[in-house]
Order: structure tokens, then sequence, then C-alpha cells
């Protein structure tokens, strides 16, 4: 910028009062195949943000955000589970060398080395050559680590049945179904169903809700003693009489819940 | 009309280098997907920052229903989701743009990674880059929380207690990310508010300003 | 500039001076946020009172039993009523243990002779954890800890329990 004496001001500002000119650059200016980037690339970029829009609106319309029921620290049986990019790590701490005694390598050092290098990538890998095979190091460590990370949240991910999860944690409107404690069939149910089923029988991650169930007693009686689905046999332990107590209290809360 | 107005303005704050030196900057050839079809690898940066907008305008409508409350959050989503129109889709771009930009930043990331962009003299933007990357990882994992349905609550109980097993400050950080020794409750929701909304967005912005102004001064690096 | 002694320059001096009312300017604005950010850190650990569970001490067998009981929590502003599980027994010293029923792997709660299979064992339905009856994890299943242990006390015949500590801190 020009400095000293002969400036003019706008004012009293320091804004230099000059000749208006707003005529854009020439386009003989660019030379090659340079192009302005206004209007001419940001055009074709827009371009490219308005396709990969409309994609994101479809993936937005085609799949609404997912909300489970409302937190409650006495679900029975609830698996945590993150979200997809922390799943690599949630799973490197299921390996024994990165649990129990050794959590501080599953916690600190192995993701404060991969991240540490990744920030510190332009110190580590110094050589002037910018071509991948100009410097295998730091291009196999990376292909490594990005192969760990994958081979992680696979295995992570294919051990959960993301359906019935889906299914299981619902968002259910509070059923206002009174449940008498002090029937005997409830003292059987908190000790053979309880851990699964729920305090209030709505179910957790583990079983599904026993409320609202269209089942007789016989068929009740059934599944309590052979299982169904993913519920083992022999889970219920008690006598004949118990389990009598059990179906016809599960019956009951049902006939409450439908009126 | 508008021309004058623009005169009158750009007469008293001189404005027209500021948007000139953005406008007229030169785009060369190889990152033209136009020329060369294998540049559309150069857009990843870009979307990455679009899908950074999509989130601060969809956030900040999502806020005017959301209250950080473990009575009212989930009910305030869930009625936001299920009564208010277009509620869905609001919480549905938040939610997806929250993976989505996840993977538009790792695809920038290797993208620079491969083409070796990050050497000299460009080693200070792939630093505030790396930053920006675990703020975002912040971001999603103080997001999850808020709606406080199930899958937010153990998923945090979880990270919280990794990181309390961390030696020496452990307990100390478990406590000032939870607000409480054992409790994973109402401070936990409104603390993780308070880092999603105030605390990492701004770092978030104060180091995109660095990011986009450092690609300016030094440009685009060149072709392999 | 003067010989001999080093002297400060007016612009030293007055960085100097700038540097130290910025400083102070930040530390009057920050001081009062940052204290209440820690707050929570720097909170006497509430040591937890430990509850009457309603289980007399008579009544407690050699075989592990499902005790239910409820706590009052106070989460800062919100107080809310939480139930309590523990498996309490004596073992062969006549010692009371109460192990808290939520599995050290992932969460969920494990109960005694969960499976027909592994009798004598604790054992968690979500991926097949067993512990033995001291709350020991078995190698070779998937959690990586023995059950934790409730603080406890026994007062006028009844017991009371506390939080559950890893086994050794307790």
């Amino acid at each position: 910028m020009k400095k000293g004496k002969g400036m003019k001001f706008v004012g009293d500002s320091r804004i230099v009062d000059r000749p208006k000119n707003t005529v854009p650059k020439d386009y003989s200016e660019y030379p090659g195949r340079t192009e302005a980037f206004w209007p001419n690339f940001l055009l074709k970029e827009w371009l490219a943000g308005s396709v990969f829009l409309v994609g994101f609106m479809i993936l937005t319309l085609a799949h609404p955000s997912p909300l489970e029921g409302m937190a409650d620290p006495t679900t029975p049986g609830y698996i945590p589970l993150p979200d997809w990019y922390f799943l690599f790590l949630y799973e490197l701490l299921k390996y024994e060398f990165a649990s129990g005694p050794y959590v501080i390598l599953g916690i600190i050092v192995i993701p404060g080395l991969a991240f540490g290098s990744l920030l510190l990538a332009p110190f580590l890998d110094k050589g002037p050559g910018r071509r991948p095979h100009q410097r295998p190091i730091a291009v196999t460590m990376m292909i490594l680590s990005l192969a760990a990370v994958c081979w992680l949240t696979y295995e992570s991910a294919s051990h959960v049945d993301w359906k019935a999860r889906a299914e299981a944690n619902k968002p259910i409107p509070k059923q206002d179904v009174e449940i008498d404690t002090s029937d005997p069939g409830y003292a059987v149910f908190k000790d053979n169903c309880m851990s699964c089923h729920g305090e209030d029988l709505s179910g957790g991650a583990a079983a599904p809700s026993l409320i609202g169930i269209d089942k007789t007693a016989d068929e009740i009686a059934d599944i309590a003693k052979n299982g169904t689905g993913s519920m083992p046999p022999g889970v219920f332990k008690g006598s004949d009489k118990e389990l009598d107590q059990l179906t016809k209290f599960i019956v009951s809360v049902n006939k409450e819940a439908k009126k | 009309m508008f021309q004058k107005l623009y005169d009158w303005i750009d007469e008293r704050i001189d404005i027209t280098p500021i948007w000139r030196d953005i406008a007229d900057h030169e785009v060369p050839e190889h990152v033209n997907p136009a020329h060369h079809f294998s540049a559309f690898v150069y857009c990843f940066g870009g979307l990455t920052f679009f899908v950074v907008v999509i989130q601060i305008l969809s956030g900040m409508f999502l806020t005017m229903y959301y209250v950080p409350d473990i009575e009212n959050a989930w009910k305030s989503v869930y009625y936001l989701q299920t009564q208010v129109a277009h509620g869905q889709i609001v919480r549905g771009m938040h939610h997806w743009g929250a993976s989505v930009v996840i993977v538009m930043l790792l695809l920038h990331t290797l993208r620079v990674f491969f083409q070796g962009a990050y050497k000299k003299p460009r080693e200070l933007n792939w630093i505030v880059g790396v930053l920006i990357f675990f703020i975002m990882i912040g971001l999603g994992f103080t997001g999850y929380l808020l709606p406080w349905d199930n899958k937010a609550y153990f998923a945090t109980e979880v990270g919280l207690n990794i990181a309390g097993q961390v030696p020496l400050i452990g307990d100390w950080l478990k406590v000032l990310l939870a607000g409480d020794a054992q409790i994973v409750g109402a401070q936990t929701l409104t603390r993780f508010f308070a880092i999603h909304v105030f605390f990492l967005p701004g770092a978030l912005f104060a180091l995109l300003a660095v990011h986009f102004i450092l690609i300016r001064r030094q440009g685009i690096s060149g072709p392999l | 500039m003067s010989d001999e002694k080093q002297q400060v320059t007016r612009r030293q001096f007055l960085n100097y001076t700038l540097t130290g009312v910025g400083g102070f300017m930040a530390a009057g604005l920050l001081i009062s946020p940052l204290r209440m950010a820690i707050d929570p850190v720097l909170q006497p650990s509430k040591k937890g009172d430990l509850a009457n569970v309603g289980l007399a001490v008579d009544d407690i067998k050699d075989v592990p039993t499902r005790v239910d009981w409820k706590i009052d929590q106070v989460d800062a502003w919100y107080e809310s009523e939480v139930s309590q599980t523990a498996w309490v027994y004596k073992n062969e010293k006549d010692e009371i243990v109460a192990l808290s029923p939520i599995c050290t792997h992932l969460g969920c709660t494990v109960s005694w002779e969960g499976n027909d299979q592994f009798p004598n064992e604790f054992y968690c339905p979500c991926h097949g954890g067993r512990y033995t009856k001291d709350g020991t994890n078995i190698p070779g299943t998937p959690p990586l800890e023995p059950l934790h242990q409730y603080e406890q006390k026994v007062k006028d015949g009844m017991l009371y329990l506390g939080n559950p500590h890893p086994r050794g801190e307790a």
C-alpha cells in the first residue's frame, strides 16, 4: 500500500480515498486452465453441494433419527453401546491386553500414540517427497491403523443384533398399570423373572415387556419352563404351585392393563 | 440502487479488497473436477464445512424446544420429534449430520495425508485440522447424551468410567465431566449441554477461522 | 541507553504493564467461573449413608439371597428414590458378604445360579459371564474383575449397606 504525503483519506478515517474500481480481473489473466473462484469454481462446488444435500436429506427422511426410552439407570440388563465412531475404542478395551490391569495401555498408550502421531505427522514424516511411494513408513502406518480401526469397528458392530436392540428399546409411553406387589405371584416373579423382565414387568434390553401379551396361563407356564426365542429353558426354578401363582399374576396384570 | 448502496458502504469502509481477494483468486487446474474427475477428492473439505453449517443451523433450531434437564430432556426431544411439524426432520439432520461430518472429515484427512499435503510449509494447518477433528469427536460424545434416552445414558456412563480410569487425574476428570462423583444425572446433563453448545463450538469457530485463513495465505498444495 | 545497568526501555516497561493488566482482567473474569466449574471436584466425597436394607443378620443364610431396598438419592437439585439390589450371604467364616449384582463386564444384572448348567455360581445372561460364590470372576468368561462389594455394617442386629466398591477398596 502506498504511504506518505499526498494520500487522501475518507473523512478522518484510515480508509484511503481511491478512485472506485470494482471491475473484476480479466479472464485472460488466468493462465492455463485455472479459473476464477467466484463465480466459476464456486458454482461447480455448489452444484456438487446440492447433489450432496439431496442425498443427505433423503437419508434423513428415510431414516428418522432413533430415540430410545427415557434414561432409566435401573433398566435391567441394558447393554451399553457408544456411537459408531467410538466402537473401535470400545472394542479395543475388550481385549485382555488392553483392559483389567493393562487398562492404561487401552485408554492412554494405544490411543495416545495413534492420535499423537496423527497430530504430529508433519514432524514425523519430514522427507521432501509427497508421493505415497516416497514415504513408505508413514503410508504403511496409516494403512495399518486404518485397517485396525475398521476391523475393530466391524468386530464390535457384528456382535450387535441391531434390529432386536431397536425393537426392545422403543420408547413406550409409560403404562399406568398398578402392579399388586403383595400378590404371591409377584414374589415368584421377583425371584425368577425380574432380572430380565424388569421391576414393573416392562422389559429391558435382555427381554421384552410382559405387559400387553395375549397369552393364556398355560402358554405362559410353558414359556417360563421351556423358554422361547432367546430365552433359554429352565429359567423358572420354582415349584408347580409357584408357577401357578406366577402365571395367574401375569395374566391378571395384563387384564388390568387392558381396562 | 444496490450499486449506490454498495458504493456508499465501500467509500466508508473499503470492503472491495477484502472480498475481491476471495473472489478473484485463481483455482488451479489440478483441483478442478471439470478438468480431472479424480479431483473430486478436493471436495471433501468443503463438504465437511457444509455439514458443519447444517449442524450449526439445525442445532440452533433444536434448542428452541430442547431443555437440558433430566426430567424434561427426553420429553422435550420426544415432543419435538412426534408433535412438532418437521421436528423429526430437523433432529434427523442433526443426528445424521453428526455421523456424516465424521465421515467427510475422515475422507478429507485421508486425502491430505496420502497426498502428503501437510508437508512444509503446511504443518501448522495440519495441526489445526487434527485439533478440529478432536473437537468434532468431543461434540459427538457430548451430543450423544443430550436426548437422555437409555442409549445415551449407558454409553455416557461407560465413557465416564473410561475417563475415571486415567491414572492420577482420572477421578478428578470424571467428576469434572459428570458433576458428581457417583451419579450420572442432573449435573452431568447440564455440563454436557454447556460443553456441546458453547465451549466446543466456540473453539471450533476459532480453529475453523485459522484453518481457512491459512489456506488463503498459503494457497492450495500443488499437484503431486 | 545508559551504560552499566541494563535498563528497561519505555516500550518494554509498557509491555510488561500491559501483560500484567491483561492478566489481572483475565483472572478477575475467570476466577469465579472456574471455581464454579470445578466445585464438584472439591466437594468432600459423600461417604454415602449406609441404609437399613430390612434384613436381620440372623436371617442371612449361607446361600446368596437377593435383597432389595430403596435409598434417597440427592442429585444436586433433583431428589429421587432409587432401588438397590444386593446378593447377601454368610461365608464359611461367618462373615456377611454383600455383592453388587452389576456384571463387571458391561453392567448387566447377574443372578445366583442364574443358569442350571452352572450351579453354585453367579451367572450373567448377557454374555455368559460367571463368578464364583465370593464374586471372583471365572477366567475365560467375559468379566475382567470380581463383583463389587457393598460397604456394610451391622447395627441392632440389622444389616446396613452403603455404596458398592471394587473388591479390595471396600
